[in-house]
């Protein structure tokens, strides 16, 4: 009997934290190499581009004032556009994994409980680099520039990514708690749509009817538009400088989603059924 | 009990399992079993009707002003279409995913060895499609009322237009089921979302077909989308209504007729291998 036990206790491998995060990473990572999801999120951000661009050139960009270009105008929304989409497929796996019955065999496993939370998280974010690297060559090629010198730059990346980061945690939430994969999707791809439409990513507040003004104003997505407007600059000093007035709301909106979204995974992860 | 199996066996003995006889009544069943189930999922039912109803209201405010200004009369006899083909477009992933959950749940090889038509799951799902589609449109059509969309051209076009949406809805459906039957569940869903989002913004439903570039100008043109919304465009204020809704009925008996052999062939393998 405890000739057993002291056997067991010998062949069991020392863990660590960060290895697992690792293996779990690896885990998510990988299928992306192998099934074409890599080609589906390049395809997803080259359709966000040439399908905001192309059609609505004209149409919108004759209403733009002071803006260099309508590239210039539209780009934050289109790389919200290519991020988002990149942080459903995050919340499609992790609804896929839910229904499979892993998280539950997580549970019963030696890892600590927000392990398998992280290790999705860091996928995501490969996910979303990717989707936001793509976004700024089509970017590049409707002629979106950088004006706003390194700094900037990497600022308009950073806040890109952890925009990317909120939704995917949002996305996660919502994939394990309804574990209901033909559902998680859609029920996430049109609010994007209408935030991003009722924004200023398209047009400014002005073209909207009054009623509605305040809110497409005030709304996170036009928030983001804003500082990622303001961190890339233009030829011309339409953008404004970047202050806190104009990235604060956004670093709020980021800051509270994330702190409300954490709590809740903790509760859904240790939830059981 | 032992009446319906007396009965059941004489039907067999007469009627082979894939009899004709038999095709309809095991459709009907098949049908009802998948239009329960939705109804009873309420995300299926939050995103297959109220979604497209916020979708629309949020086109209309967005797009409306400036489109009306362009093109003189409203726009909502554009994006209401739009909408609708959107909704058919993209509830018909709901399913798509619902039979790969089936096939791993072993639905599939589970009715393959029971004596229903072969042919009556496939169809009972793309029945069930219909009937989603025109379920969408109605409330869609609901709601445009509300914003000041209205019929112009008499009763028989108002139905016509309610019907529009499912010629090409259960022709993507079909494309959608075989894609589901062919590849991982990621890349389906994505997939979907990629051709449905392609064929939204590059339609004349979108925006009208001059603001396009004129290298494009020939693709929005005759795209099934398009094609949907001019004849729905028909159907309600006025216009061409012969010649799009050919065009759609080409593009969706062609998709049809490419998909009919792969989708049976993919059916079969997934319902004979787990």
């Amino acid at each position: 009997m405890i000739d057993t036990s002291a056997a067991r206790l010998a062949v069991r491998p020392p863990t660590s934290t960060a290895r697992q995060w690792w293996v779990l990473t690896v885990r998510v990572i990988t299928p992306t190499l192998r099934n074409g999801e890599v080609v589906t999120l390049v395809a997803a951000s080259i359709m966000f581009t040439a399908g905001f661009y192309i059609p609505l050139k004209h149409i919108v960009g004759a209403f733009i004032e002071g803006t260099g270009s309508y590239a210039q105008y539209l780009m934050p929304l289109i790389a919200l556009n290519g991020i988002a989409f990149a942080a459903l497929s995050a919340a499609f796996r992790s609804a896929t994994d839910s229904v499979q019955g892993i998280n539950r065999r997580f549970k019963a496993m030696p890892i600590p409980s927000l392990i398998p939370l992280a290790s999705r998280m860091s996928a995501s974010m490969y996910r979303c680099s990717m989707a936001l690297a793509v976004a700024l060559i089509c970017g590049h090629v409707i002629g979106f520039r950088f004006y706003g010198g390194v700094a900037h730059t990497v600022g308009f990346c950073l806040v890109a990514l952890l925009i990317g980061a909120a939704l995917s945690l949002l996305g996660d939430l919502i994939g394990v708690a309804t574990e209901n994969p033909e559902a998680t999707v859609p029920l996430m791809l049109l609010p994007v749509m209408i935030f991003g439409q009722l924004s200023v990513g398209l047009q400014p507040a002005e073209r909207f009817p009054e009623w509605i003004q305040s809110f497409v104003r005030d709304q996170p997505i036009s928030q983001f538009v804003y500082t990622l407007r303001a961190l890339a600059g233009d030829s011309t000093a339409a953008t404004g400088e970047v202050t806190w007035s104009v990235i604060g709301p956004a670093m709020a909106w980021l800051a509270g989603l994330i702190l409300i979204v954490i709590p809740l995974h903790r509760l859904v992860a240790s939830r059981r059924r | 009990m032992m009446a319906v199996a007396s009965e059941d066996m004489t039907v067999g003995r007469g009627t082979w399992e894939n009899s004709p006889r038999r095709l309809v009544p095991n459709t009907w069943v098949l049908t009802a079993r998948v239009l329960r189930r939705w109804s009873r999922d309420p995300a299926t039912v939050l995103e297959s009707l109220i979604m497209p109803v916020a979708l629309l209201v949020t086109v209309n405010i967005v797009l409306g002003k400036g489109i009306s200004e362009v093109t003189g009369d409203s726009a909502l006899y554009r994006s209401v279409p739009l909408i609708a083909m959107v909704g058919a477009m993209s509830g018909s992933m709901v399913g798509g995913m619902g039979l790969m959950r089936e096939r791993t749940d072993g639905l599939l090889s589970r009715l393959w060895v029971l004596p229903v038509h072969r042919a009556s799951d496939l169809l009972s799902r793309l029945a069930a499609d219909a009937v989603r589609i025109v379920g969408t449109t109605v409330v869609i059509m609901c709601a445009a009322f509300v914003l000041g969309f209205r019929f112009r051209q008499g009763i028989l076009a108002s139905v016509a237009w309610l019907f529009i949406p499912t010629a090409f809805g259960l022709a993507f459906t079909v494309v959608v089921i075989t894609l589901a039957l062919y590849s991982a569940k990621t890349i389906a869903v994505e997939a979907t979302e990629i051709i449905w989002g392609l064929l939204m913004f590059f339609s004349t439903g979108f925006v009208p077909l001059e603001q396009y570039p004129r290298w494009i100008q020939p693709v929005v043109e005759h795209q099934p989308v398009s094609y949907a919304v001019e004849a729905m465009r028909g159907l309600s204020l006025g216009g061409a209504v012969l010649e799009p809704l050919i065009g759609l009925l080409l593009w969706s008996t062609g998709i049809v007729l490419a998909c009919a052999i792969p989708m049976a062939i993919g059916f079969r393998r997934a319902s004979t291998r787990g």
